[in-house]
């Protein structure tokens, strides 16, 4: 097709776009579906897509023709095609999002990497006088563990200090995290001290809440927060994302959990302001200065094609009905529906409301399993992926004193949860499997002490 | 398509258990030296890689193209990227089990190769990132830290070469320029003529960072340059960096393992990094940084800058999970050694080749332009400086970007180009030079076609200033 252009005495460098396949037309069928996982280990049940995601074989057929792309004549690709091509994936996503204009949004490899940049930059701040020792980043407890290292490494280690704010779980409305959080605004602002960063995940890690995020900035804007940065690694796919509404300054969502890019891609959205932003990539290139959409549009020899399928990657998610809202409403009402069998079976409870779940809801364990820490946890979830083939990440909720906890159909306390997903390759049996898995080791008597090690 | 076990495990395998190493039976190889570890099995002439193999690793090339600029973004065969998607399928095959359970060890044994190729002492000692521009990011914050922590004074110095590479002098400037150091440039003479040359400037360099008390905290150095290239007397400049007490040493080797030899121990370095996606065949992208332990067994307190649960577990650790990634280009790196051993001489045999074909064709081109190398060829590795004829008119970096894209576009060349200022009082200066490269896909008519392709420009009477842009 390429050589076809030239022939047609086009210039290679006006070809900018993957070579087009055949267009897939009409509706994807269930079959279909289970084609395009086919590469999905079989006899698994695969209950966890919120931790690494996945990629349909068509999006991964389309990054392999990135990859050749470059691999054929990477230096063309590199003045002439790249750009472009990740142009096109920041619009997609700029207008996905609701943003302003397409300059807000950056790729970057992952959540994680979005958290250094934020961090740096407040650490700066800190290093060079702009914030007085002592001022706060606020964060929930329950914040993912390398963003917690992130404030260590760059605001702790220069005197910044932090506010942790316990969420609660199970949790059975907005108002209980909207009460805990104006507190931790409150311990932040403490003898005088400035709050200059809170962050807020759009939707727990572990364990797994959808927060009421647009109502925490609300409350950061009247409170006086410099800024806010929603780490939303799970939202794009799950939830809806209006970039505008939320009102953060920076928000960023991983491509590969819930929107069917290869790993890795995330979205980096900064509002625009007024001044300069001081936001930089850490791996610093030529393109230093140049605003971080481009910066981070080049981080040295990469390869960048997981950033360059998002455009097949929404011709793939309109071939549902509905498109990715279809998508989202269905994985929802799934994961609560499965999730409501697995407490019922188990006589146990949901962590969270429906309405604070998305496609991945929190399930107790019964208390008869025993889990008393996080190193149980570790090994029920060993136990359940090496015995019974059962991928399901397992929450292990320390009690603080004071805290009444819940109790099961045993009158036990539920010491554990489970974080099941649903995403369009997953099947009933799945749960099922994981019903059986649990109802069989709590009828064998099978505790976090006496399981065998795997 | 469930795949089966793949050929990742079984090539790890044939390594960890093949006779072909010095190794003791349980699989450690105690090598003293790096050709010890690159030992190639006997094969006989009639089992090395054909011509026709060759050809076929690399016939996902654009076949219409000369390249000849191996040095940019390098090469992979596609017995490689074959290994490289059985990694990424295992990967999304179950991504929980293969966390939990096989990326760190083959992380690990990725190093571990990499370890025993450059000759160093401790796998700790390596550290696997993206590129050298990560590398550089890490060593020059690890330096903005101190400065930003008393621990250096303000003002002292980080000497680096004039041709260091743009992302690392922007690097320099973000980290160290902005946390209060002080940055000497180097100025080397292009075109060059010995090593003494280069000696003798660097020690100049030195001196003036050393100036009015300060302290020269960091001399930050290309193993060979990129643009204009140049292999740099390394060893020599690390000895003068050790008399003159200069705090650490960085050697930038970009165009490092499989281009020049890289013996950690021998070069005496602090840190050093380089890609193994530009000469040692690895997709794109993965490179080494090595941190020397020392003697007292303690390391420099790096980091890598995306910041993960790792972190505070060393820098090998924490580069070993940045967040998800795909990390399989990090995972082929055991199966390389396996394709460079089906060359006679294996990677050495390689990197012996490529520097005498690509003298032997940069010759060529001199004689049929009537210009200069733009060093000697001892200076040079697999890539070489050729002097373009003065009359094409090369007269800033703009033009050559044009005449660059204009060589890619009508001729189907692709060569990078470099423009040097004319000296005072100098009668038509050669002002642009070609970087060939040499690599095992490249042939002879590649660079005939460069040769063909300048000199019709000349005899057309092109000028650079005719181009558009």
């Amino acid at each position: 097709m390429e050589s076809d252009e030239r022939r047609n005495g086009d210039s290679m460098s006006h070809n900018h776009r993957a070579p087009k396949k055949p267009r897939l037309v009409g509706l994807l069928s269930e079959s279909d579906i289970d084609s395009e996982f086919a590469h999905h280990q079989t006899g698994v049940a695969r209950i966890n897509n919120g931790s690494f995601g996945c990629c349909p074989g068509s999006v991964l057929e389309a990054q392999r023709e990135w990859q050749l792309r470059y691999l054929r004549q990477p230096d063309d690709f590199y003045f002439n095609g790249r750009r472009r091509g990740l142009l096109a994936s920041r619009t997609v996503i700029s207008e996905l999002i609701n943003a302003d204009d397409v300059d807000e949004v950056s790729l970057v490899d992952n959540a994680t990497t979005a958290a250094a940049i934020v961090l740096q930059k407040v650490g700066r701040c800190f290093s060079e006088g702009k914030y007085k020792k002592e001022d706060t980043v606020v964060m929930f407890h329950c914040a993912f563990q390398s963003v917690k290292k992130s404030i260590q490494a760059y605001v702790s280690r220069v005197g910044g200090s932090t506010v942790e704010v316990r969420l609660p779980f199970p949790v059975n409305s907005n108002e209980e995290i909207i009460s805990k959080f104006r507190e931790g605004l409150e311990k932040g602002r403490a003898n005088g001290r400035t709050v200059r960063l809170a962050i807020i995940d759009h939707i727990t890690s572990m364990p797994c809440v959808l927060m009421p995020v647009r109502e925490l900035v609300k409350i950061c804007r009247e409170e006086g927060v410099e800024q806010v940065f929603v780490d939303a690694a799970h939202a794009i796919g799950s939830v809806k994302v209006d970039v505008k509404e939320i009102g953060a300054d920076y928000y960023v969502s991983n491509l590969h959990k819930w929107f069917f890019c290869p790993p890795s891609i995330a979205f980096f959205y900064c509002k625009k302001r007024g001044s300069e932003s001081d936001v930089h990539h850490p791996v610093v290139s030529h393109e230093f200065g140049n605003g971080l959409p481009i910066e981070s549009a080049w981080i040295g020899t990469r390869d960048y094609s997981s950033q360059l399928v998002v455009p097949s990657v929404m011709e793939f998610v309109n071939r549902f009905e509905g498109g990715i809202e279809g998508i989202m409403i269905r994985n929802h009402d799934e994961a609560v529906r499965m999730g409501l069998m697995l407490a019922d079976a188990w006589g146990t409870n949901l962590g969270s409301p429906p309405e604070m779940c998305v496609g991945m809801v929190m399930i107790g364990l019964p208390s008869k399993l025993c889990v008393e820490s996080d190193e149980d946890a570790t090994k029920l979830r060993s136990y359940l992926r090496v015995r019974y083939a059962v991928e399901v990440p397992v929450y292990f909720l320390g009690l603080r004193d004071g805290e009444e906890g819940v109790k099961d159909k045993d009158s036990g306390l539920i010491t554990a949860y489970v974080r099941i997903s649903h995403q369009i390759y997953n099947k009933t049996e799945d749960y099922e499997r994981l019903r059986d898995a649990i109802t069989e080791l709590v009828k064998d008597q099978m505790t976090c002490q006496n399981l065998p090690s795997v | 398509m469930a795949s089966s076990l793949s050929p990742p495990e079984k090539a790890s395998y044939h390594h960890r258990h093949s006779k072909r190493y010095s190794s003791s039976t349980n699989g450690n190889v105690e090598s003293s030296s790096v050709s010890d570890f690159i030992k190639r099995p006997k094969i006989s002439p009639q089992n090395y890689i054909s011509c026709s193999e060759i050809e076929s690793e690399f016939s996902h090339h654009d076949p219409e193209f000369a390249r000849i600029n191996n040095g940019s973004f390098g090469c992979c065969p596609s017995s490689i990227l074959a290994l490289q998607r059985d990694w990424q399928l295992r990967f999304l095959r179950q991504p929980d089990r293969f966390y939990f359970d096989e990326l760190k060890p083959k992380i690990s044994d990725s190093r571990s190769v990499i370890k025993r190729l450059i000759n160093a002492d401790h796998d700790d000692e390596v550290s696997i990132v993206d590129n050298a521009t990560t590398a550089a990011a890490i060593v020059l914050q690890q330096t903005a830290w101190a400065f930003r922590e008393g621990r250096f004074d303000k003002g002292d110095a980080v000497v680096m070469l004039h041709y260091a590479y743009g992302s690392v002098k922007k690097s320099v400037e973000a980290y160290v320029t902005r946390s209060g150091g002080h940055v000497i440039e180097v100025q080397l003479p292009f075109p060059v003529n010995s090593a003494d040359e280069i000696i003798d400037r660097f020690r100049i360099g030195l001196e003036s960072g050393k100036a009015n008390g300060r302290r020269v905290r960091l001399a930050l150095i290309d193993h060979v340059t990129s643009m204009p290239s140049v292999v740099i007397p390394i060893k020599e400049l690390v000895k003068i960096c050790r008399r003159e007490c200069v705090d650490q040493v960085f050697v930038d080797a970009a165009h490092g393992i499989g281009c020049v030899d890289v013996d950690m121990k021998e070069i005496g370095a602090d840190f050093y990094t380089s890609n193994l996606h530009k000469w040692f065949f690895a997709p794109p992208s993965v490179a080494f940084l090595y941190c020397r332990k020392s003697s007292n067994g303690g390391v420099p307190d790096l980091h890598h800058p995306v910041v993960s649960n790792e972190y505070g577990n060393g820098l090998a650790v924490e580069s070993s999970w940045v967040g998800t990634r795909d990390y399989s280009a990090q995972l082929v790196v055991p199966s390389i050694l396996e394709f460079v051993n089906r060359f006679e001489g294996g990677i050495d045999g390689i990197k012996k080749r490529n520097h005498e074909s690509v003298v032997e064709m940069g010759h060529m081109l001199v004689k049929s332009w009537g210009t200069q190398l733009g060093c000697p060829p001892e200076m040079c590795a697999s890539m070489i400086m050729v002097g373009l004829p003065a009359c094409l008119g090369v007269s800033s970096d703009s033009d050559v970007l044009k005449l660059r894209t204009f060589l890619r576009e009508k001729f189907r060349i692709e060569i990078p180009i470099y423009f040097t200022p004319p000296g005072d009082g100098e009668i038509d200066p050669i002002t642009g030079y070609v970087r060939i490269s040499f690599q095992v896909y490249n042939k002879p008519e590649d660079y005939h076609r460069l040769r063909d392709a300048i000199n019709e420009l000349v005899r057309d009477g092109f000028r650079c200033a005719s181009l558009s842009g």
